[in-house]
């Protein structure tokens, strides 16, 4: 019995651990002060006016979105491409091609960052939001291969040689079976990739101009600098994205678990 | 009758491994055959190179006398029906059904009437609008035969369609499927490694082994008279004995044990006197009886076990240098293991087979 | 299983776009990030006639007219002001006393007016030996000194490899530091993740779900997010210290942020997902009847637990701490919020390396010693998590 006491103890305070931070910064959203700490004084949505109208904030998110809309096209076509092309067991050095699609997720952020800043520099990239879209591809993309290879992976083979011998050709077979099948894949991978898209902070330091600010950026910064509950009504926006987020793509899994 | 399909010289290379060698088989119109044989013998890369999934190393396959090697899958005109059922997870039964047609472009009025009928003809169509997932393997398999069925294919391919399923739906299935032939007068390539189903449906059977037919006849005759050791071992069961051919006559040879007793046995194929060859004798066409009767081969031998089976009774004998087997019918007297009995049968229940 | 070459162009045709981007923008600059930490041009660059003349001296006397004067014509051809900043500091940091010298140098040669004959009548140094040595060692293309740098190591005048004077020994205390740091949130992430995992896979239903959902939801919180939160909890007047005062524990805040407790409790919460993940996943294929199997057997549950569980989940424990500890050599955002100027990681000085400083090669060569050490992790990793489950 006592053992039985302690496990749930444990669970509970790992639970908490891992939890509470998150919680604890929700409320601060709606503090009427102007220092992030308890107890709140009254409630006030001032923090929200000031993320969507103060010129800093605004345009953080709005290069966040441009940022993000953009990664998310680049690296679900590039991704999707490469997946469908991993299928082909007779590709040589198919699982060295595999590995090096992974890498990115790997190398250290700062590490990739110093070698796309000397590199997009000699493009003339830098500062430009093809520059940041280019380097946050390079560090989503491995998510859409994952995701679309783990659909690909559960396509049964035969379905697609089955509608072959209906009368189908390659092209109407892609269209009508293999694509349809992969698509909670894509779709994963194109919302985890927005989701790396808009949390990418290292990179962004490295490649991007004061006019690709984006959201992460611009919290890095005022984290650093001047510390305002604006953060914590951004972070409210974004446990509430991510919430949204993981329903859409447990839903997509599940509608993907129901179809076998 | 004129030959509809034709396999000619077909061989097939994986890489280093012949998994077909320079096979023939014709097929006529109408006609049900089975390919069995054990898994990796080379009967379902034949059925994939029919389908157009594989291309022979070399050899060609041809229909109703043209060769269709160069032609892709989804232009031969062939339904498949897998083990797996390959049912498109993502449409609804009817329109699983409806796909081969809206590939060939039928009208959308007429796609309604063909699917309908080809789910009445396997009693699903009051599931039409369900998903594949929502069926039992049995429903989903005869989604599977309606969906290869209903664009009327120059021929029906099967891959083991029955495997998945437990013994009794896989019975009545087989009586389903063999009802279809008839009516629909229907061509049907059936691949399968259960011989009792290839024996139930087929008009003929192609037995495989290791790339290459050991035999094809009637089921009757692979049955009866097997013409190699594999063939005889690998449908039903049957007792192999060694023996030395001492004289031939006609349809008939003379063939003399290692123990010393003669036996006259059917012949298929040519053996001539000398010979080492192997007889091989059905257990449920010997007889034991207690004293010598008049059956022109009759052997010592004493009960050494003896099993109740429910529809038949299995004895084990051991004569002078060997085991033997013998199925008795229900209504058999127990043999006590002991017993002195002597195995009788026919020359004709009994087989010469080359070696 | 339909095979030919027309399945395989179509494959290599979806593959490419990918590979050719990641060889332009993933592969390429880590190679010119390498590059940089042995490339040596800041010199080279803006003195080809010296490049030429110089080789041919015979490294002890004193120098040619030759000489002289292909390095003046050199210093007058220098129109990038930038550059010739970027020579100075190279020249200044092998040998000390360029900076004044280059300046004199140039602005004698700028004197139109009145041209000096050779570079000894502007400056009597221009006479010894030793900085034309060192010009001399500066126009090689390739070094190795940023790389031998990284690890607190240099070349004496005669070109044997020795350690650094101790006050220039700050690379290695930083790398000790962030393989001390990532050491110590790996080891608190097990001691958490081990036994979280263990009670998550003995639950079923609704209960492990929660303890599920419990790691998955940090783990997709944004690390910015994450980060904020932490550092809202541990300040000064933040829900931590309000909860002990108020509990009556302390008298005085604890100093809880901007030291190595802080970035320690935000890592480990960072990275614990990534300990628990891989062993929940071994856990759950080991069969459950196995610990009462072992009890049946007569050993004690603590005993079965030795021999039967702690074995069978060794290979998730090794996969989740070698994830934990190579994404926290890696981290900056953490260390650089949460941290003290005494808690910033290899990450870190990159960083600033890069952008404060504009010192590429050093930031290269850093960044090499990095991914040097996360590959060669992440092979083993790979390793152990491509081997057959079930086995050890």
């Amino acid at each position: 019995m006592p053992m039985k006491i302690t496990k749930f103890a444990f669970a509970s305070l790992t639970i908490l651990f891992l939890v509470a931070p998150l919680i604890a910064i929700l409320p601060l959203a709606f503090t009427s002060s102007v220092i992030l700490t308890y107890p709140i004084p009254s409630w006030s949505l001032r923090w929200f006016e000031e993320l969507f109208f103060a010129d800093a904030w605004r345009r953080a998110i709005v290069n966040s979105l441009i940022i993000g809309t953009g990664t998310t096209l680049l690296a679900t076509v590039l991704g999707t491409a490469a997946a469908l092309g991993l299928r082909n067991r007779l590709i040589f050095f198919r699982g060295t091609i595999r590995t090096l699609f992974l890498l990115p997720m790997v190398v250290p952020a700062v590490v990739l960052g110093v070698g796309m800043q000397v590199l997009l520099a000699g493009f003339g990239l830098t500062n430009s939001y093809a520059g940041v879209i280019i380097a946050h591809t390079v560090v989503a993309v491995p998510f859409v291969v994952v995701s679309v290879t783990g659909a690909l992976a559960g396509i049964d083979e035969r379905v697609e040689l089955a509608a072959q011998s209906l009368g189908a050709s390659p092209t109407t077979v892609f269209r009508r079976v293999t694509l349809p099948l992969a698509m909670p894949g894509v779709a994963s991978g194109a919302v985890l990739a927005f989701a790396t898209s808009l949390d990418e902070v290292v990179l962004t330091l490295f490649v991007a101009g004061p006019n690709q600010r984006t959201l992460a950026r611009q919290m890095f910064s005022s984290i650093r600098e001047n510390i305002s509950p604006a953060i914590a009504a951004a972070a409210f926006l974004f446990i509430a994205a991510t919430i949204i987020i993981a329903l859409v793509v447990v839903l997509s899994r599940s509608m993907l678990a129901k179809r076998r | 009758m004129p030959e509809f399909i034709r396999f000619d010289r077909i061989t097939k290379f994986y890489g280093p491994l012949c998994v077909v060698e320079n096979l023939d088989l014709g097929i006529v119109k109408g006609e049900f055959v089975s390919l069995l044989g054990p898994s990796g013998s080379g009967k379902t890369t034949l059925l994939m190179m029919l389908a157009g999934f594989e291309q022979p190393t070399s050899g060609n396959i041809l229909l109703e006398g043209t060769a269709i090697n160069a032609v892709p899958t989804h232009k031969r005109d062939m339904g498949v029906v897998f083990q797996s059922y390959a049912l498109f997870p993502h449409m609804s039964v009817g329109e699983n059904v409806a796909f081969p047609l809206q590939m060939r472009g039928v009208g959308k009025a007429e796609i309604e009437k063909r699917v309908a009928r080809a789910l009445d003809m396997v009693q699903l169509s009051a599931l039409a609008e369900r998903r594949p997932s929502q069926l039992s393997g049995g429903q989903q398999q005869r989604v599977a035969l309606s969906r290869a069925l209903v664009f009327e294919p120059r021929v029906v391919l099967m891959d083991e369609p029955l495997g998945a399923l437990d013994k009794q739906l896989r019975e009545q299935m087989q009586l389903d499927i063999r009802d279809l032939h008839r009516r629909l007068g229907l061509t049907i390539v059936f691949v399968t490694h259960d011989q009792s189903e290839a024996l139930t449906m087929s008009d003929r059977v192609a037995v495989f082994n290791k790339g290459k037919i050991e035999q094809i006849g009637t089921p009757r005759q692979v049955y009866d008279e097997p013409a190699t050791r594999f063939v005889a071992e690998f449908i039903g069961e049957t007792n192999l004995v060694e023996g030395v051919v001492e004289a031939v006559e006609g349809a008939e040879a003379n063939v003399r044990l290692t123990s010393g007793a003669q036996i006259v046995s059917a012949v298929s194929g040519t053996v001539a006197p000398g010979q080492t060859v192997y007889l091989s004798i059905r257990p449920e066409r010997v007889d034991l009886t207690e004293i010598r009767g008049d059956a022109r081969n009759c052997l010592e031998t004493e009960v050494t076990d003896s099993v109740y089976q429910g529809d038949h009774l299995r004895v084990q004998l051991q004569n002078a240098a060997y085991p033997l087997i013998a199925k008795l019918g229900r209504r058999s007297r127990e043999f006590p293991p002991g017993t002195k009995v002597y195995a009788a049968f026919s020359a004709g229940d009994c087989r010469v087979i080359a070696p | 299983m339909i095979a030919g070459p027309s399945r395989t162009v179509r494959s290599l045709i979806l593959l490419a776009p990918l590979l050719v981007f990641l060889i332009g923008f993933f592969i390429w600059p880590l190679f010119s990030m390498m590059s940089q930490s042995v490339s040596d041009t800041a010199v080279l660059r803006l003195l080809p006639r010296s490049a030429v003349v110089l080789p041919v001296w015979d490294r002890k006397s004193p120098p040619t007219v030759s000489m002289q004067t292909a390095l003046m014509e050199d210093l007058k051809a220098v129109d990038d002001d930038q550059a010739l900043g970027d020579m100075v500091r190279r020249l200044n940091s092998a040998r000390s006393g360029f900076r004044t010298l280059i300046s004199k140098t140039t602005s004698a040669l700028g004197n139109t007016a009145n041209p000096p004959a050779d570079l000894v009548s502007i400056d009597k140094r221009w006479e010894k030996p030793e900085f034309w040595l060192a010009i001399a060692d500066a126009l090689s293309p390739l070094t190795d000194r940023n790389l031998l740098a990284a690890v607190d190591l240099g070349r004496n005048a005669a070109g044997d490899i020795e350690h650094l004077p101790a006050d220039q020994s700050v690379n290695r205390v930083i790398l000790v530091r962030t393989f001390w740091i990532a050491a110590l949130v790996t080891f608190f992430c097990a001691c958490i993740g081990f036994p979280y995992a263990m009670i998550a896979a003995s639950l079923d239903g609704w209960k492990r779900d929660l303890m599920l959902a419990a790691v998955l939801l940090p783990l997709w919180t944004s690390l910015l997010v994450r980060t904020a939160a932490w550092f809202i909890l541990l300040q000064e007047q933040g829900l931590i210290n309000d909860l002990l005062r108020w509990i009556g524990v302390i008298d005085a805040p604890l100093p809880l942020i901007f030291n190595r407790t802080g970035v320690i409790i935000a890592m480990t919460h960072v990275l614990l997902p990534f300990m628990v993940l891989p062993i929940y996943s071994v856990l759950i294929t080991i069969p459950k009847n196995l610990m009462p199997a072992a009890a049946s057997l007569g050993a004690h549950p603590l005993r079965a637990f030795l021999r039967v569980l702690l074995p069978l989940s060794l290979r998730g424990v090794a996969s989740g701490s070698l994830l934990v500890f190579i994404s926290a050599i890696g981290y900056y955002i953490t260390p650089a919020l949460i941290g003290g100027p005494g808690d910033q990681m290899i990450s870190s000085i990159i960083a600033f390396y890069a952008t404060g400083s504009a010192n590429w090669g050093m930031a290269g060569a850093l960044g090499v010693v990095l991914l040097v050490a996360t590959l060669l992790l992440y092979s083993v990793y790979a390793r152990l998590s491509a081997e057959e489950p079930g086995r050890r």
